[in-house]
């Protein structure tokens, strides 16, 4: 709440100035671009102690594909994600996610952006140890406002979908790692976010088990219409990606399209 | 969770609250408050004096003595006998008296006998007497034969005054003897009723002793006396309305008839029967009639008094009052 | 969300139990402790709740507690009864005697002496004889509730007196004929009745013996008035029957440190309950923390995640409260059926329940902040 209210005039002065730079694709983040984000920098702290951890990003992801944010720890890599997924507001630059302008939201309308707009994948998982797979799956339905009983039988489907129709009512300490992430990703679809963030999704997982989770979330993102941004720095799961932005040091180094850009996809 | 252990913990919560607010409505142990067992005595005045009142016969209670001391020989009363004045009560061991009586009366008749004999002596020295003064001749008889017989005449005269006396004196002793005997027999002072008696045959009396032989009083009319603690004394007024509650049954209201005050403020003397109290105030003693009543009163019974008060003075009284009574 | 916020609260058993076992210990402190402090105080007043046939206590100035022995002069209660607005007015004696069983026992009592004729301050019920076998020569009541313990013949006789036994007051035989019930005292001595005039000769003392004048006022009276022309009238000290209970509670609570004892019993009880009771829901909380994160970052508003902890602070509160409450009502029947003071009229649930919210809150509120300063980014970070 605080870091909205204080941030909020220092965003206002770099918006006037985003048109200029970003014009030659206004028309592709209408509507091609899931994802546009220009000069964009994130600063933690003030004066000598500040830490600038995003210096000046420029990027456009697609809407329908799997995005990629890698580079090594410290990178901004998660800071950046945080400020696409509405978590942290930007310090100056632009950024226009699903056609919102994030500058222009309070935390409250944030916060309701997020809800509808916003899947979650988390490193570490985030499932309630004591709810069981299908009520954690239903927790963003929830949020919502959806019914209990709905919002139970939509998350039941969603597990389905992600073939765990037969677990519904474990507690996640019951699961293993794999069944545990995919929990996490029914839980990240159950609303139909146009956005699903994953946070270094394999990380806590065995190669294999790495390996099945990427190939679901290749299967999602080549449903089209929504965006997929995954955050890593495992590259053996590069090639699941339609596009690889390398970051260092908070800036966009290098972007490249990803190996299965080449495949037959939605795009 | 399992359907069953999920309320477990709400269910002993709610369990809980019923025991406390069974607790709660149970409260302590209470108890009804009692009705007293008789009416309290109340008053009926707005204007009130209170105080304690001991009954008694309308000659207050007489305690018989003796004037001699003795061994008791004869009662014939009981506790509770109507006597008239002048009835006998009872008699003192008259026997050393009685044989001294009769001894006097013998010394009477020896007395009296002797009178006799002095009056026959008279006779005979009357009659040698005339056998001389009947004669002329005076050389028959010496005039000193003559002297000689009106001197035996003289002292014959003399010893009859002499016996005359000496029955007299005798007689009296007689009658004093009586009256001593009489003393024996303790007699009823006026009309009334024996309240208590002290003594049985064969006990010892004696005048002044601590424990009066017999209580004796008239009882046709009974009085109350009533003492009135002096701080209270100046609301006194003779012949003001009364009443006197029974005790144990202050239901019963016997009206009172002002009698007399007794002049002299006494210490307290204990109306509650005991003898520890100490003596720290002084009363004023009132005396009244009670008027008949069916209630029945016994002689020497406390009771609660109410005697209508002059009204304390304005300064400290909140509001001007009437009386009823 | 809000079933969402119960699975959190009661999924984890152990955190679960331990929250409420906490706020249940709290509850049953304040509660138990609070009711023998009210349990105590009202057995100072038991003589004269007992007693209170008659509105008013006339007594001498110096009278501190109900049992201090001060007596008054006799024709106190003439000039009572001469008051304006007083009903009727009845003597009253009560003071510490030294007894004799029939095998020697030497014991200390409370004896007090009613009225002869009506009986006015006599105990509330008879549980063997009647009030009327109180007329009977050398007659006495005896205590039936507690005769067995405190009428307990301890050298030679082996049982307690009952009905019908002879003892000594002051070394004049008593019998007795009776056994009343009555509140239990706060006097350990027992506490035997007979009437005025008999209590007058077994009293050992040389003076006057009337402890207290019992008045009831006429109906209509405002009591205030006649309170005030008794004491303008006798100079005395007169006090209502809540008065005079109030006093004595005031002298016997202060005069024994029960007050000081009890009084910071209660409040340790209210402060370590709350102690471990909002120390254990906040470590919940902070153990949640980063699932509060999660939802934070998945667009959970604030004012939902106030209430799911609210809601989770309000059910341990409950439930514990509930919990607490009929542990400590039912180690209070314990007391009570062992003859200890316990004593809970509704104020100190109400009171226990007021402290358990507030508590809940205070740790609620504390946890909230803890909730609100979080940042959802850090979700992203491990």
């Amino acid at each position: 709440m605080n870091s909205a209210a204080t941030s909020a005039p220092v965003t206002s002065a770099p918006i006037t100035s985003a048109p200029i730079t970003s014009a030659p694709t206004t028309s592709a983040t209408k509507t091609l671009s899931a994802i546009s984000c220009r000069r964009l920098s994130k600063v933690y702290g003030a004066s000598e102690t500040a830490v600038h951890a995003l210096r000046g990003i420029d990027l456009d992801i697609p809407l329908g594909g799997l995005s990629m944010l890698v580079g090594p720890s410290g990178c901004g890599k998660t800071t950046l994600i945080s400020v696409l997924a509405g978590i942290l507001d930007k310090t100056a630059g632009d950024c226009v996610v699903l056609g919102q302008d994030m500058g222009n939201l309070s935390a409250p309308q944030k916060t309701r952006w997020r809800r509808d707009q916003v899947g979650f994948v988390f490193q570490s998982f985030h499932l309630m140890p004591t709810l069981t797979a299908v009520e954690n799956a239903a927790i963003p339905l929830l949020i919502q406002g959806v019914g209990r009983s709905k919002a139970l039988a939509g998350a039941a489907a969603m597990l389905n979908r992600v073939g765990l129709g037969h677990r519904l009512s474990s507690l996640p300490g019951e699961l293993s790692g794999g069944q545990q992430q995919r929990v996490a990703i029914a839980r990240a679809l159950v609303h139909s976010p146009r956005l699903v963030v994953c946070d270094e999704p394999t990380s806590a997982l065995d190669h294999e088990t790495g390996q099945q989770i990427m190939l679901l979330l290749r299967e999602v993102a080549n449903e089209g219409d929504r965006a997929l941004v995954v955050v890593t720095h495992d590259s053996r799961i590069f090639e699941y990606a339609d596009l690889i932005a390398q970051m260092d040091d908070g800036r966009v180094t290098e972007i490249r399209q990803g190996i299965a850009a080449a495949a037959p996809g939605p795009l | 969770m399992k359907f069953s252990s999920r309320w477990v913990i709400p269910a002993v919560a709610l369990v809980g609250i019923g025991v406390m607010v069974y607790t709660v409505a149970m409260g302590d142990t209470n108890y009804p408050v009692n009705k007293p067992m008789a009416e309290p005595p109340r008053s009926e005045f707005t204007e009130t004096l209170a105080g304690a009142g001991l009954v008694e016969p309308l000659s207050q209670n007489i305690a018989v003595a003796t004037a001699v001391p003795g061994v008791v020989e004869q009662l014939w009363v009981a506790a509770g006998s109507h006597v008239s004045k002048g009835d006998r009560l009872f008699s003192i061991d008259s026997r050393s008296l009685a044989a001294e009586c009769l001894m006097r009366e013998s010394a009477v008749d020896v007395a009296s006998a002797r009178l006799a004999e002095t009056q026959v002596e008279l006779a005979e020295a009357r009659e040698k007497l005339a056998k001389v003064s009947h004669l002329s001749d005076a050389r028959a008889v010496s005039k000193e034969e003559v002297s000689l017989r009106t001197r035996a005449v003289e002292a014959a005269l003399a010893r009859i005054g002499t016996a005359k006396a000496a029955l007299a004196q005798a007689r009296a002793a007689v009658a004093q003897s009586r009256v001593e005997l009489d003393r024996l027999v303790v007699k009823a002072p006026g009309d009334g009723e024996v309240l208590q008696l002290n003594i049985r045959v064969g006990e010892q009396v004696s005048p002044g002793q601590q424990l009066a032989p017999l209580i004796f009083g008239d009882t046709r009319q009974l009085h109350l006396r009533v003492d009135i603690d002096e701080a209270e004394a100046w609301r006194f007024k003779a012949g003001v309305p009364a009443v006197a509650h029974l005790k144990g049954n202050a239901a019963v209201e016997i009206p009172l008839e002002y009698v007399r005050t007794e002049p002299l403020v006494i210490p307290k003397h204990s109306l509650t029967g005991e003898s520890t109290e100490r003596v720290d105030t002084r009363v004023l003693q009132v005396v009244y009639l009670l008027k008949p009543s069916p209630a029945r009163v016994h002689v020497g019974e406390q009771m609660d008094v109410f005697i209508q008060a002059e009204p304390r003075p304005v300064a400290k009284e909140n509001s001007p009052r009437g009386r009823s009574s | 969300m809000y079933s969402v916020a119960l699975k959190m609260l009661t999924g984890d058993r152990l955190k679960y139990f331990g929250l409420i076992a906490g706020i249940a210990f709290a509850a049953m402190l304040i509660v138990q402790q609070a009711s023998i402090l009210v349990g105590l105080t009202r057995q100072t007043g038991a003589f004269i709740r007992d007693t209170a046939q008659a509105d008013l206590w006339v007594m001498d100035p110096q009278v501190r507690f109900s049992q201090d022995q001060v007596p008054l002069r006799s024709t106190v209660l003439q000039r009572v009864r001469g008051t304006d607005g007083v009903d009727w007015a009845v003597p009253l004696y009560q003071g510490f005697n030294r007894g004799h069983m029939p095998d020697g026992t030497s014991f200390t009592l409370i004896l007090v002496g009613i009225d002869d004729a009506t009986m006015i301050g006599a105990p509330p019920q008879m549980e063997l004889g009647k009030f009327a076998d109180l007329r009977r020569d050398k007659a006495i009541f005896i205590d039936g509730d507690t005769a067995a313990t405190k009428l307990m013949m301890k050298r030679g006789g082996g049982r307690a007196i009952r009905l019908g036994d002879r003892f000594t007051i002051n070394d004049q035989e008593v019998v007795a004929t009776g056994a009343y019930r009555g509140r239990e005292s706060f006097f350990w001595e027992p506490v035997i009745y007979t009437t005025y005039s008999r209590a007058l000769t077994l009293s050992s003392s040389d003076h006057n013996t009337m402890s207290f004048v019992l008045v009831k006022i006429r109906p209509g009276q405002d009591i205030r008035a006649v309170q005030k022309n008794l004491v303008d009238r006798t100079g005395l000290k007169v006090l209502t029957n809540d008065q005079f209970i109030d006093v004595t509670a005031d002298y016997i609570l202060k005069a024994t440190g029960i007050l000081v004892n009890f009084g910071l019993a209660v409040i340790l009880g209210v402060v370590i309950g709350s102690l471990v009771a909002g120390q254990t829901f906040y470590n919940f909380t902070l153990d949640n923390l980063r699932h509060y994160g999660a939802l934070k970052a998945m667009g959970v508003s604030d004012g939902t995640l106030a209430r799911m902890v609210w809601l989770q602070a309000g059910t341990v509160a409950v439930l514990g409260y509930g919990i607490g409450v009929g542990m400590g009502s039912i180690i209070g029947w314990g007391l009570r059926a062992g003859g200890l003071a316990f004593s809970m009229p509704w104020q100190i649930p109400a009171f226990a329940f007021a402290s358990i919210i507030s508590v809940c809150a205070l740790a609620a509120w504390l946890s909230l902040r803890r909730v609100f300063k979080l940042e959802p980014a850090v979700v992203f970070r491990g």
